[in-house]
């Protein structure tokens, strides 16, 4: 009897063996010619039937023993110009399984553009686990070291943050210097500790990078260090950057309260010299509690000049009345180009606290304080940065003056580029217009001006174009 | 549930006269009884009579339209002969066509392939369309006859055949001989084969995208035959992917 249960248990094991292979075994046929057909059509010379090919690559075959086949046997055996479109269709697939046979094409292939290719697609499949294969390549230069760059932006898998991060500490220097831009452009906020030695460091280019990073991913925690920095920086580009980085986190950062109360933190206990060098940040930062130092500053003689450059910097129309006040009490010529400089860029800005009606005003305000046709000038260009139908009548009456009636015209004509604006009062805008083409004598204008009264638009050239 | 029978005279009455713009209010008695006599065969069979009763009479050319659109709602095989009758009316063929078309009933069918017969220009085309709009089996071998037919009704057949997408379509069109729907063949052949694959009958598509393939050729030359060499390799392909 416990032969026969035996017996019958090994045959219906057999059975049921027999079955899984029965149903295996048509399955895989079918996939080996669905495989064949597809690797036939990628190998295609001809694009309209590869592009066939390839899209079966991406959406079609499904299964992890398919992406292998497709890897391992197909990719390695192609035509070198055909590899990187299937590397292309293997990364869209998105199947990690894919990743041993693109790795090694990314580690052996003869072609570096091949290599770069692989390792695009590498970082399109990868985790933490191909981090340093990916950063090795970093120094690798020309079409890899870009590839490598692309790949660790988008590398998503898991554990790749902490990979990277963990790549950036014990980098080379050269490495370390484009992870820090990885880092930032990946807003990796993890970074921002690891970045504060480089922040104010020795190496130029470190620091710079690392500024650059904490503008974006830094918080209260590392103004010190970003202060530092920026005053290690030299004047130039390099202060500037650094300057913005300052002002981005005490503005813009994830906590740029706290980031601004350490910054004044750190300006309160500068010496002098370091305070001149940190007045753009002040100014630059704005609120109240900068402005309370900016007065302390103004109050104090022999610190009188570094409040008004941080005053000269600040980023809204707060402190009109207070640069009004100044105007009017200085004797100074400097100190008040310095404050009308101020008030003619303030005045208009967009996030000011003024309506159009107000920012006009205070514009009218400053040009009859201006005594030199050159501020009046600074004034009427700047206006029409307010674009009412009210600074059109501002600026209108300057047209007749010779001295001033080139930034009139140039005014009135930017003005009237806002379609809107200008259907919406189009009898007093063509007038004005007319009255531009018989006053200046810029050819462009008078161009524009035809235009305008046409309703035609003027396609501003590039910067530079 | 039953609708006041005088109300809907005086309704029948003012639709005879109705004509597009004018007020509808009256039809809305009409529109109620439509929905009172649902589930009620008798009331509902009243109704279509009397609507066939505008159908047949002198009523405005908005009236019949009016009626054929309830008829495709109530109507039953008694108003396929006075809808039929209308099949060549220039005006009114395609309001027929709409009310035949959505009317369950076999001789509705039997009406539109008989129309084959005796519609000529749009209207046989209208037919065709009709024809394939119910699903229509028994048509196959008529719109089969019509695939070598002049040019414009040649391609409706071969569209519908398409669109019906049955085995038998699918034969029909193979079986095509050249004429001028040659392209519009090929187009439905597609079709079929689509249809076949979507429902899991990959053999049966498998063989019309390798016929379409072959019949292009290795280097096809015009735009239309690499249009249809691609189209006729991603249906092999999904055909021989089963994942």
């Amino acid at each position: 009897m416990p032969l026969l249960v035996s017996l019958r248990g090994r045959i219906a094991v057999a059975a049921v063996v027999a079955g899984a292979w029965a149903a295996v075994a048509p399955m895989a046929a079918w996939a080996d010619e669905a495989f064949a057909a597809v690797a036939e059509l990628v190998r295609s010379t001809d694009p309209d039937l590869r592009a066939v090919g390839l899209e079966r690559v991406r959406d079609g075959l499904r299964g992890e023993a398919a992406s292998i086949r497709l890897a391992e046997t197909l990719l390695p055996g192609l035509e070198a110009a055909c590899q990187p479109a299937l590397l292309a269709a293997l990364a869209d697939r998105g199947d990690p399984a894919a990743l041993p046979g693109v790795r090694s094409l990314a580690e052996a292939a003869s072609d570096p553009a091949i290599r770069a290719g692989a390792l695009v697609t590498v970082a399109a499949l990868a985790g933490g686990d191909d981090v340093p294969l990916l950063v090795g390549r970093l120094g690798a230069g020309g079409p890899e070291a870009d590839a490598a760059r692309r790949g660790l932006l988008l590398v998503d898998g898991p554990g790749a943050t902490a990979a990277l991060l963990a790549a950036a500490r014990g980098a080379p220097r050269d490495t370390r210097l484009a992870l820090i831009e990885i880092l930032a452009a990946r807003r990796v906020t993890a970074a921002a500790p690891d970045l504060a030695g480089d922040a104010s460091g020795d190496d130029e280019a470190l620091r710079g990078a690392a500024l650059r990073a904490l503008g974006q991913l830094g918080t209260a925690a590392e103004v010190p260090t970003m202060v530092r920095g920026l005053l290690r920086s030299t004047a130039g580009q390099q202060r500037d950057e650094a300057e913005r980085a300052l002002v981005a986190v005490c503005t813009a950062g994830r906590d740029r309260q706290r980031a601004a109360e350490a910054f004044l933190g750190q300006f309160a206990g500068a010496v002098p010299d370091a305070r001149r060098q940190l007045v753009g940040v002040l100014g630059r930062i704005g609120g109240p509690e900068a402005r309370g130092v900016v007065d302390r500053l103004l109050a104090d003689p022999a610190q009188r000049a570094v409040g008004l450059e941080a005053l000269s910097r600040w980023p809204d129309a707060t402190v009109k009345d207070r640069l009004l006040e100044l105007l009017a009490a200085t004797g100074d010529e400097k100190e008040r180009d310095v404050l009308l400089g101020t008030l003619i860029r303030i005045a208009p800005l967009p996030n000011n606290t003024l309506d159009d009606k107000q920012k006009l005003e205070l514009l009218r305000r400053t040009m009859d304080l201006c005594r030199r046709d050159e501020d009046r000038r600074r004034v009427l260009e700047r206006a029409n940065a307010i674009r009412t139908v009210d600074t059109l009548r501002f600026v209108v009456p300057y047209l007749d003056q010779p001295a001033l009636a080139e930034s009139a015209c140039l005014s009135v004509v930017e003005l009237a580029h806002h379609q809107q604006l200008r259907d919406g009062n189009k009898e007093e805008f063509t007038k004005a217009l007319d009255r531009v083409i018989a006053t200046t004598t810029n050819a462009e204008l008078v161009e524009r001006c035809n235009r305008y009264k046409e309703g035609r638009t003027w396609n501003r050239k590039a910067p530079g174009g | 549930m039953a609708f006041d029978s005088s109300r809907l005279d005086a309704a029948l009455a003012a639709l005879t006269a109705f004509d597009w713009g004018a007020d509808p209010g009256p039809l809305a008695t009409i529109d109620e009884a439509v929905v009172a006599t649902h589930g009620g065969e008798a009331l509902r069979a009243d109704l279509e009579r009397r609507l066939l009763g505008v159908l047949a009479g002198t009523a405005s050319r908005a009236a019949k339209e009016y009626v054929c659109r309830r008829l495709a709602v109530i109507g039953s095989a008694a108003s396929v002969p006075g809808l039929a009758r209308l099949l060549d009316d220039p005006h009114q063929s395609h309001m027929a066509r709409f009310a035949l078309e959505r009317i369950d009933a076999p001789e509705a069918g039997a009406a539109l392939r008989a129309a084959l017969a005796t519609t000529t220009g749009q209207r046989r085309i209208g037919v065709v369309s009709s024809l394939v709009g119910r699903g229509d089996a028994g048509c196959v071998p008529l719109l089969a006859d019509l695939l070598n037919a002049e040019p414009a009704l040649a391609i409706a057949a071969a569209e519908g055949l398409g669109r019906l997408a049955s085995p038998e379509a699918a034969a029909a069109l193979a079986a095509a001989k050249p004429g001028p729907a040659d392209a519009a063949i090929l187009d439905a052949r597609l079709a079929c084969a689509d249809a076949f694959l979507a429902r899991g009958e990959r053999t049966q598509a498998r063989g019309i995208y390798d016929a379409i393939a072959a019949g292009v050729g290795p280097t096809p030359t015009s735009h239309r035959d690499r249009a249809l060499r691609i189209a006729a390799t991603r249906g092999r392909l999904a055909c021989l992917d089963r994942t």
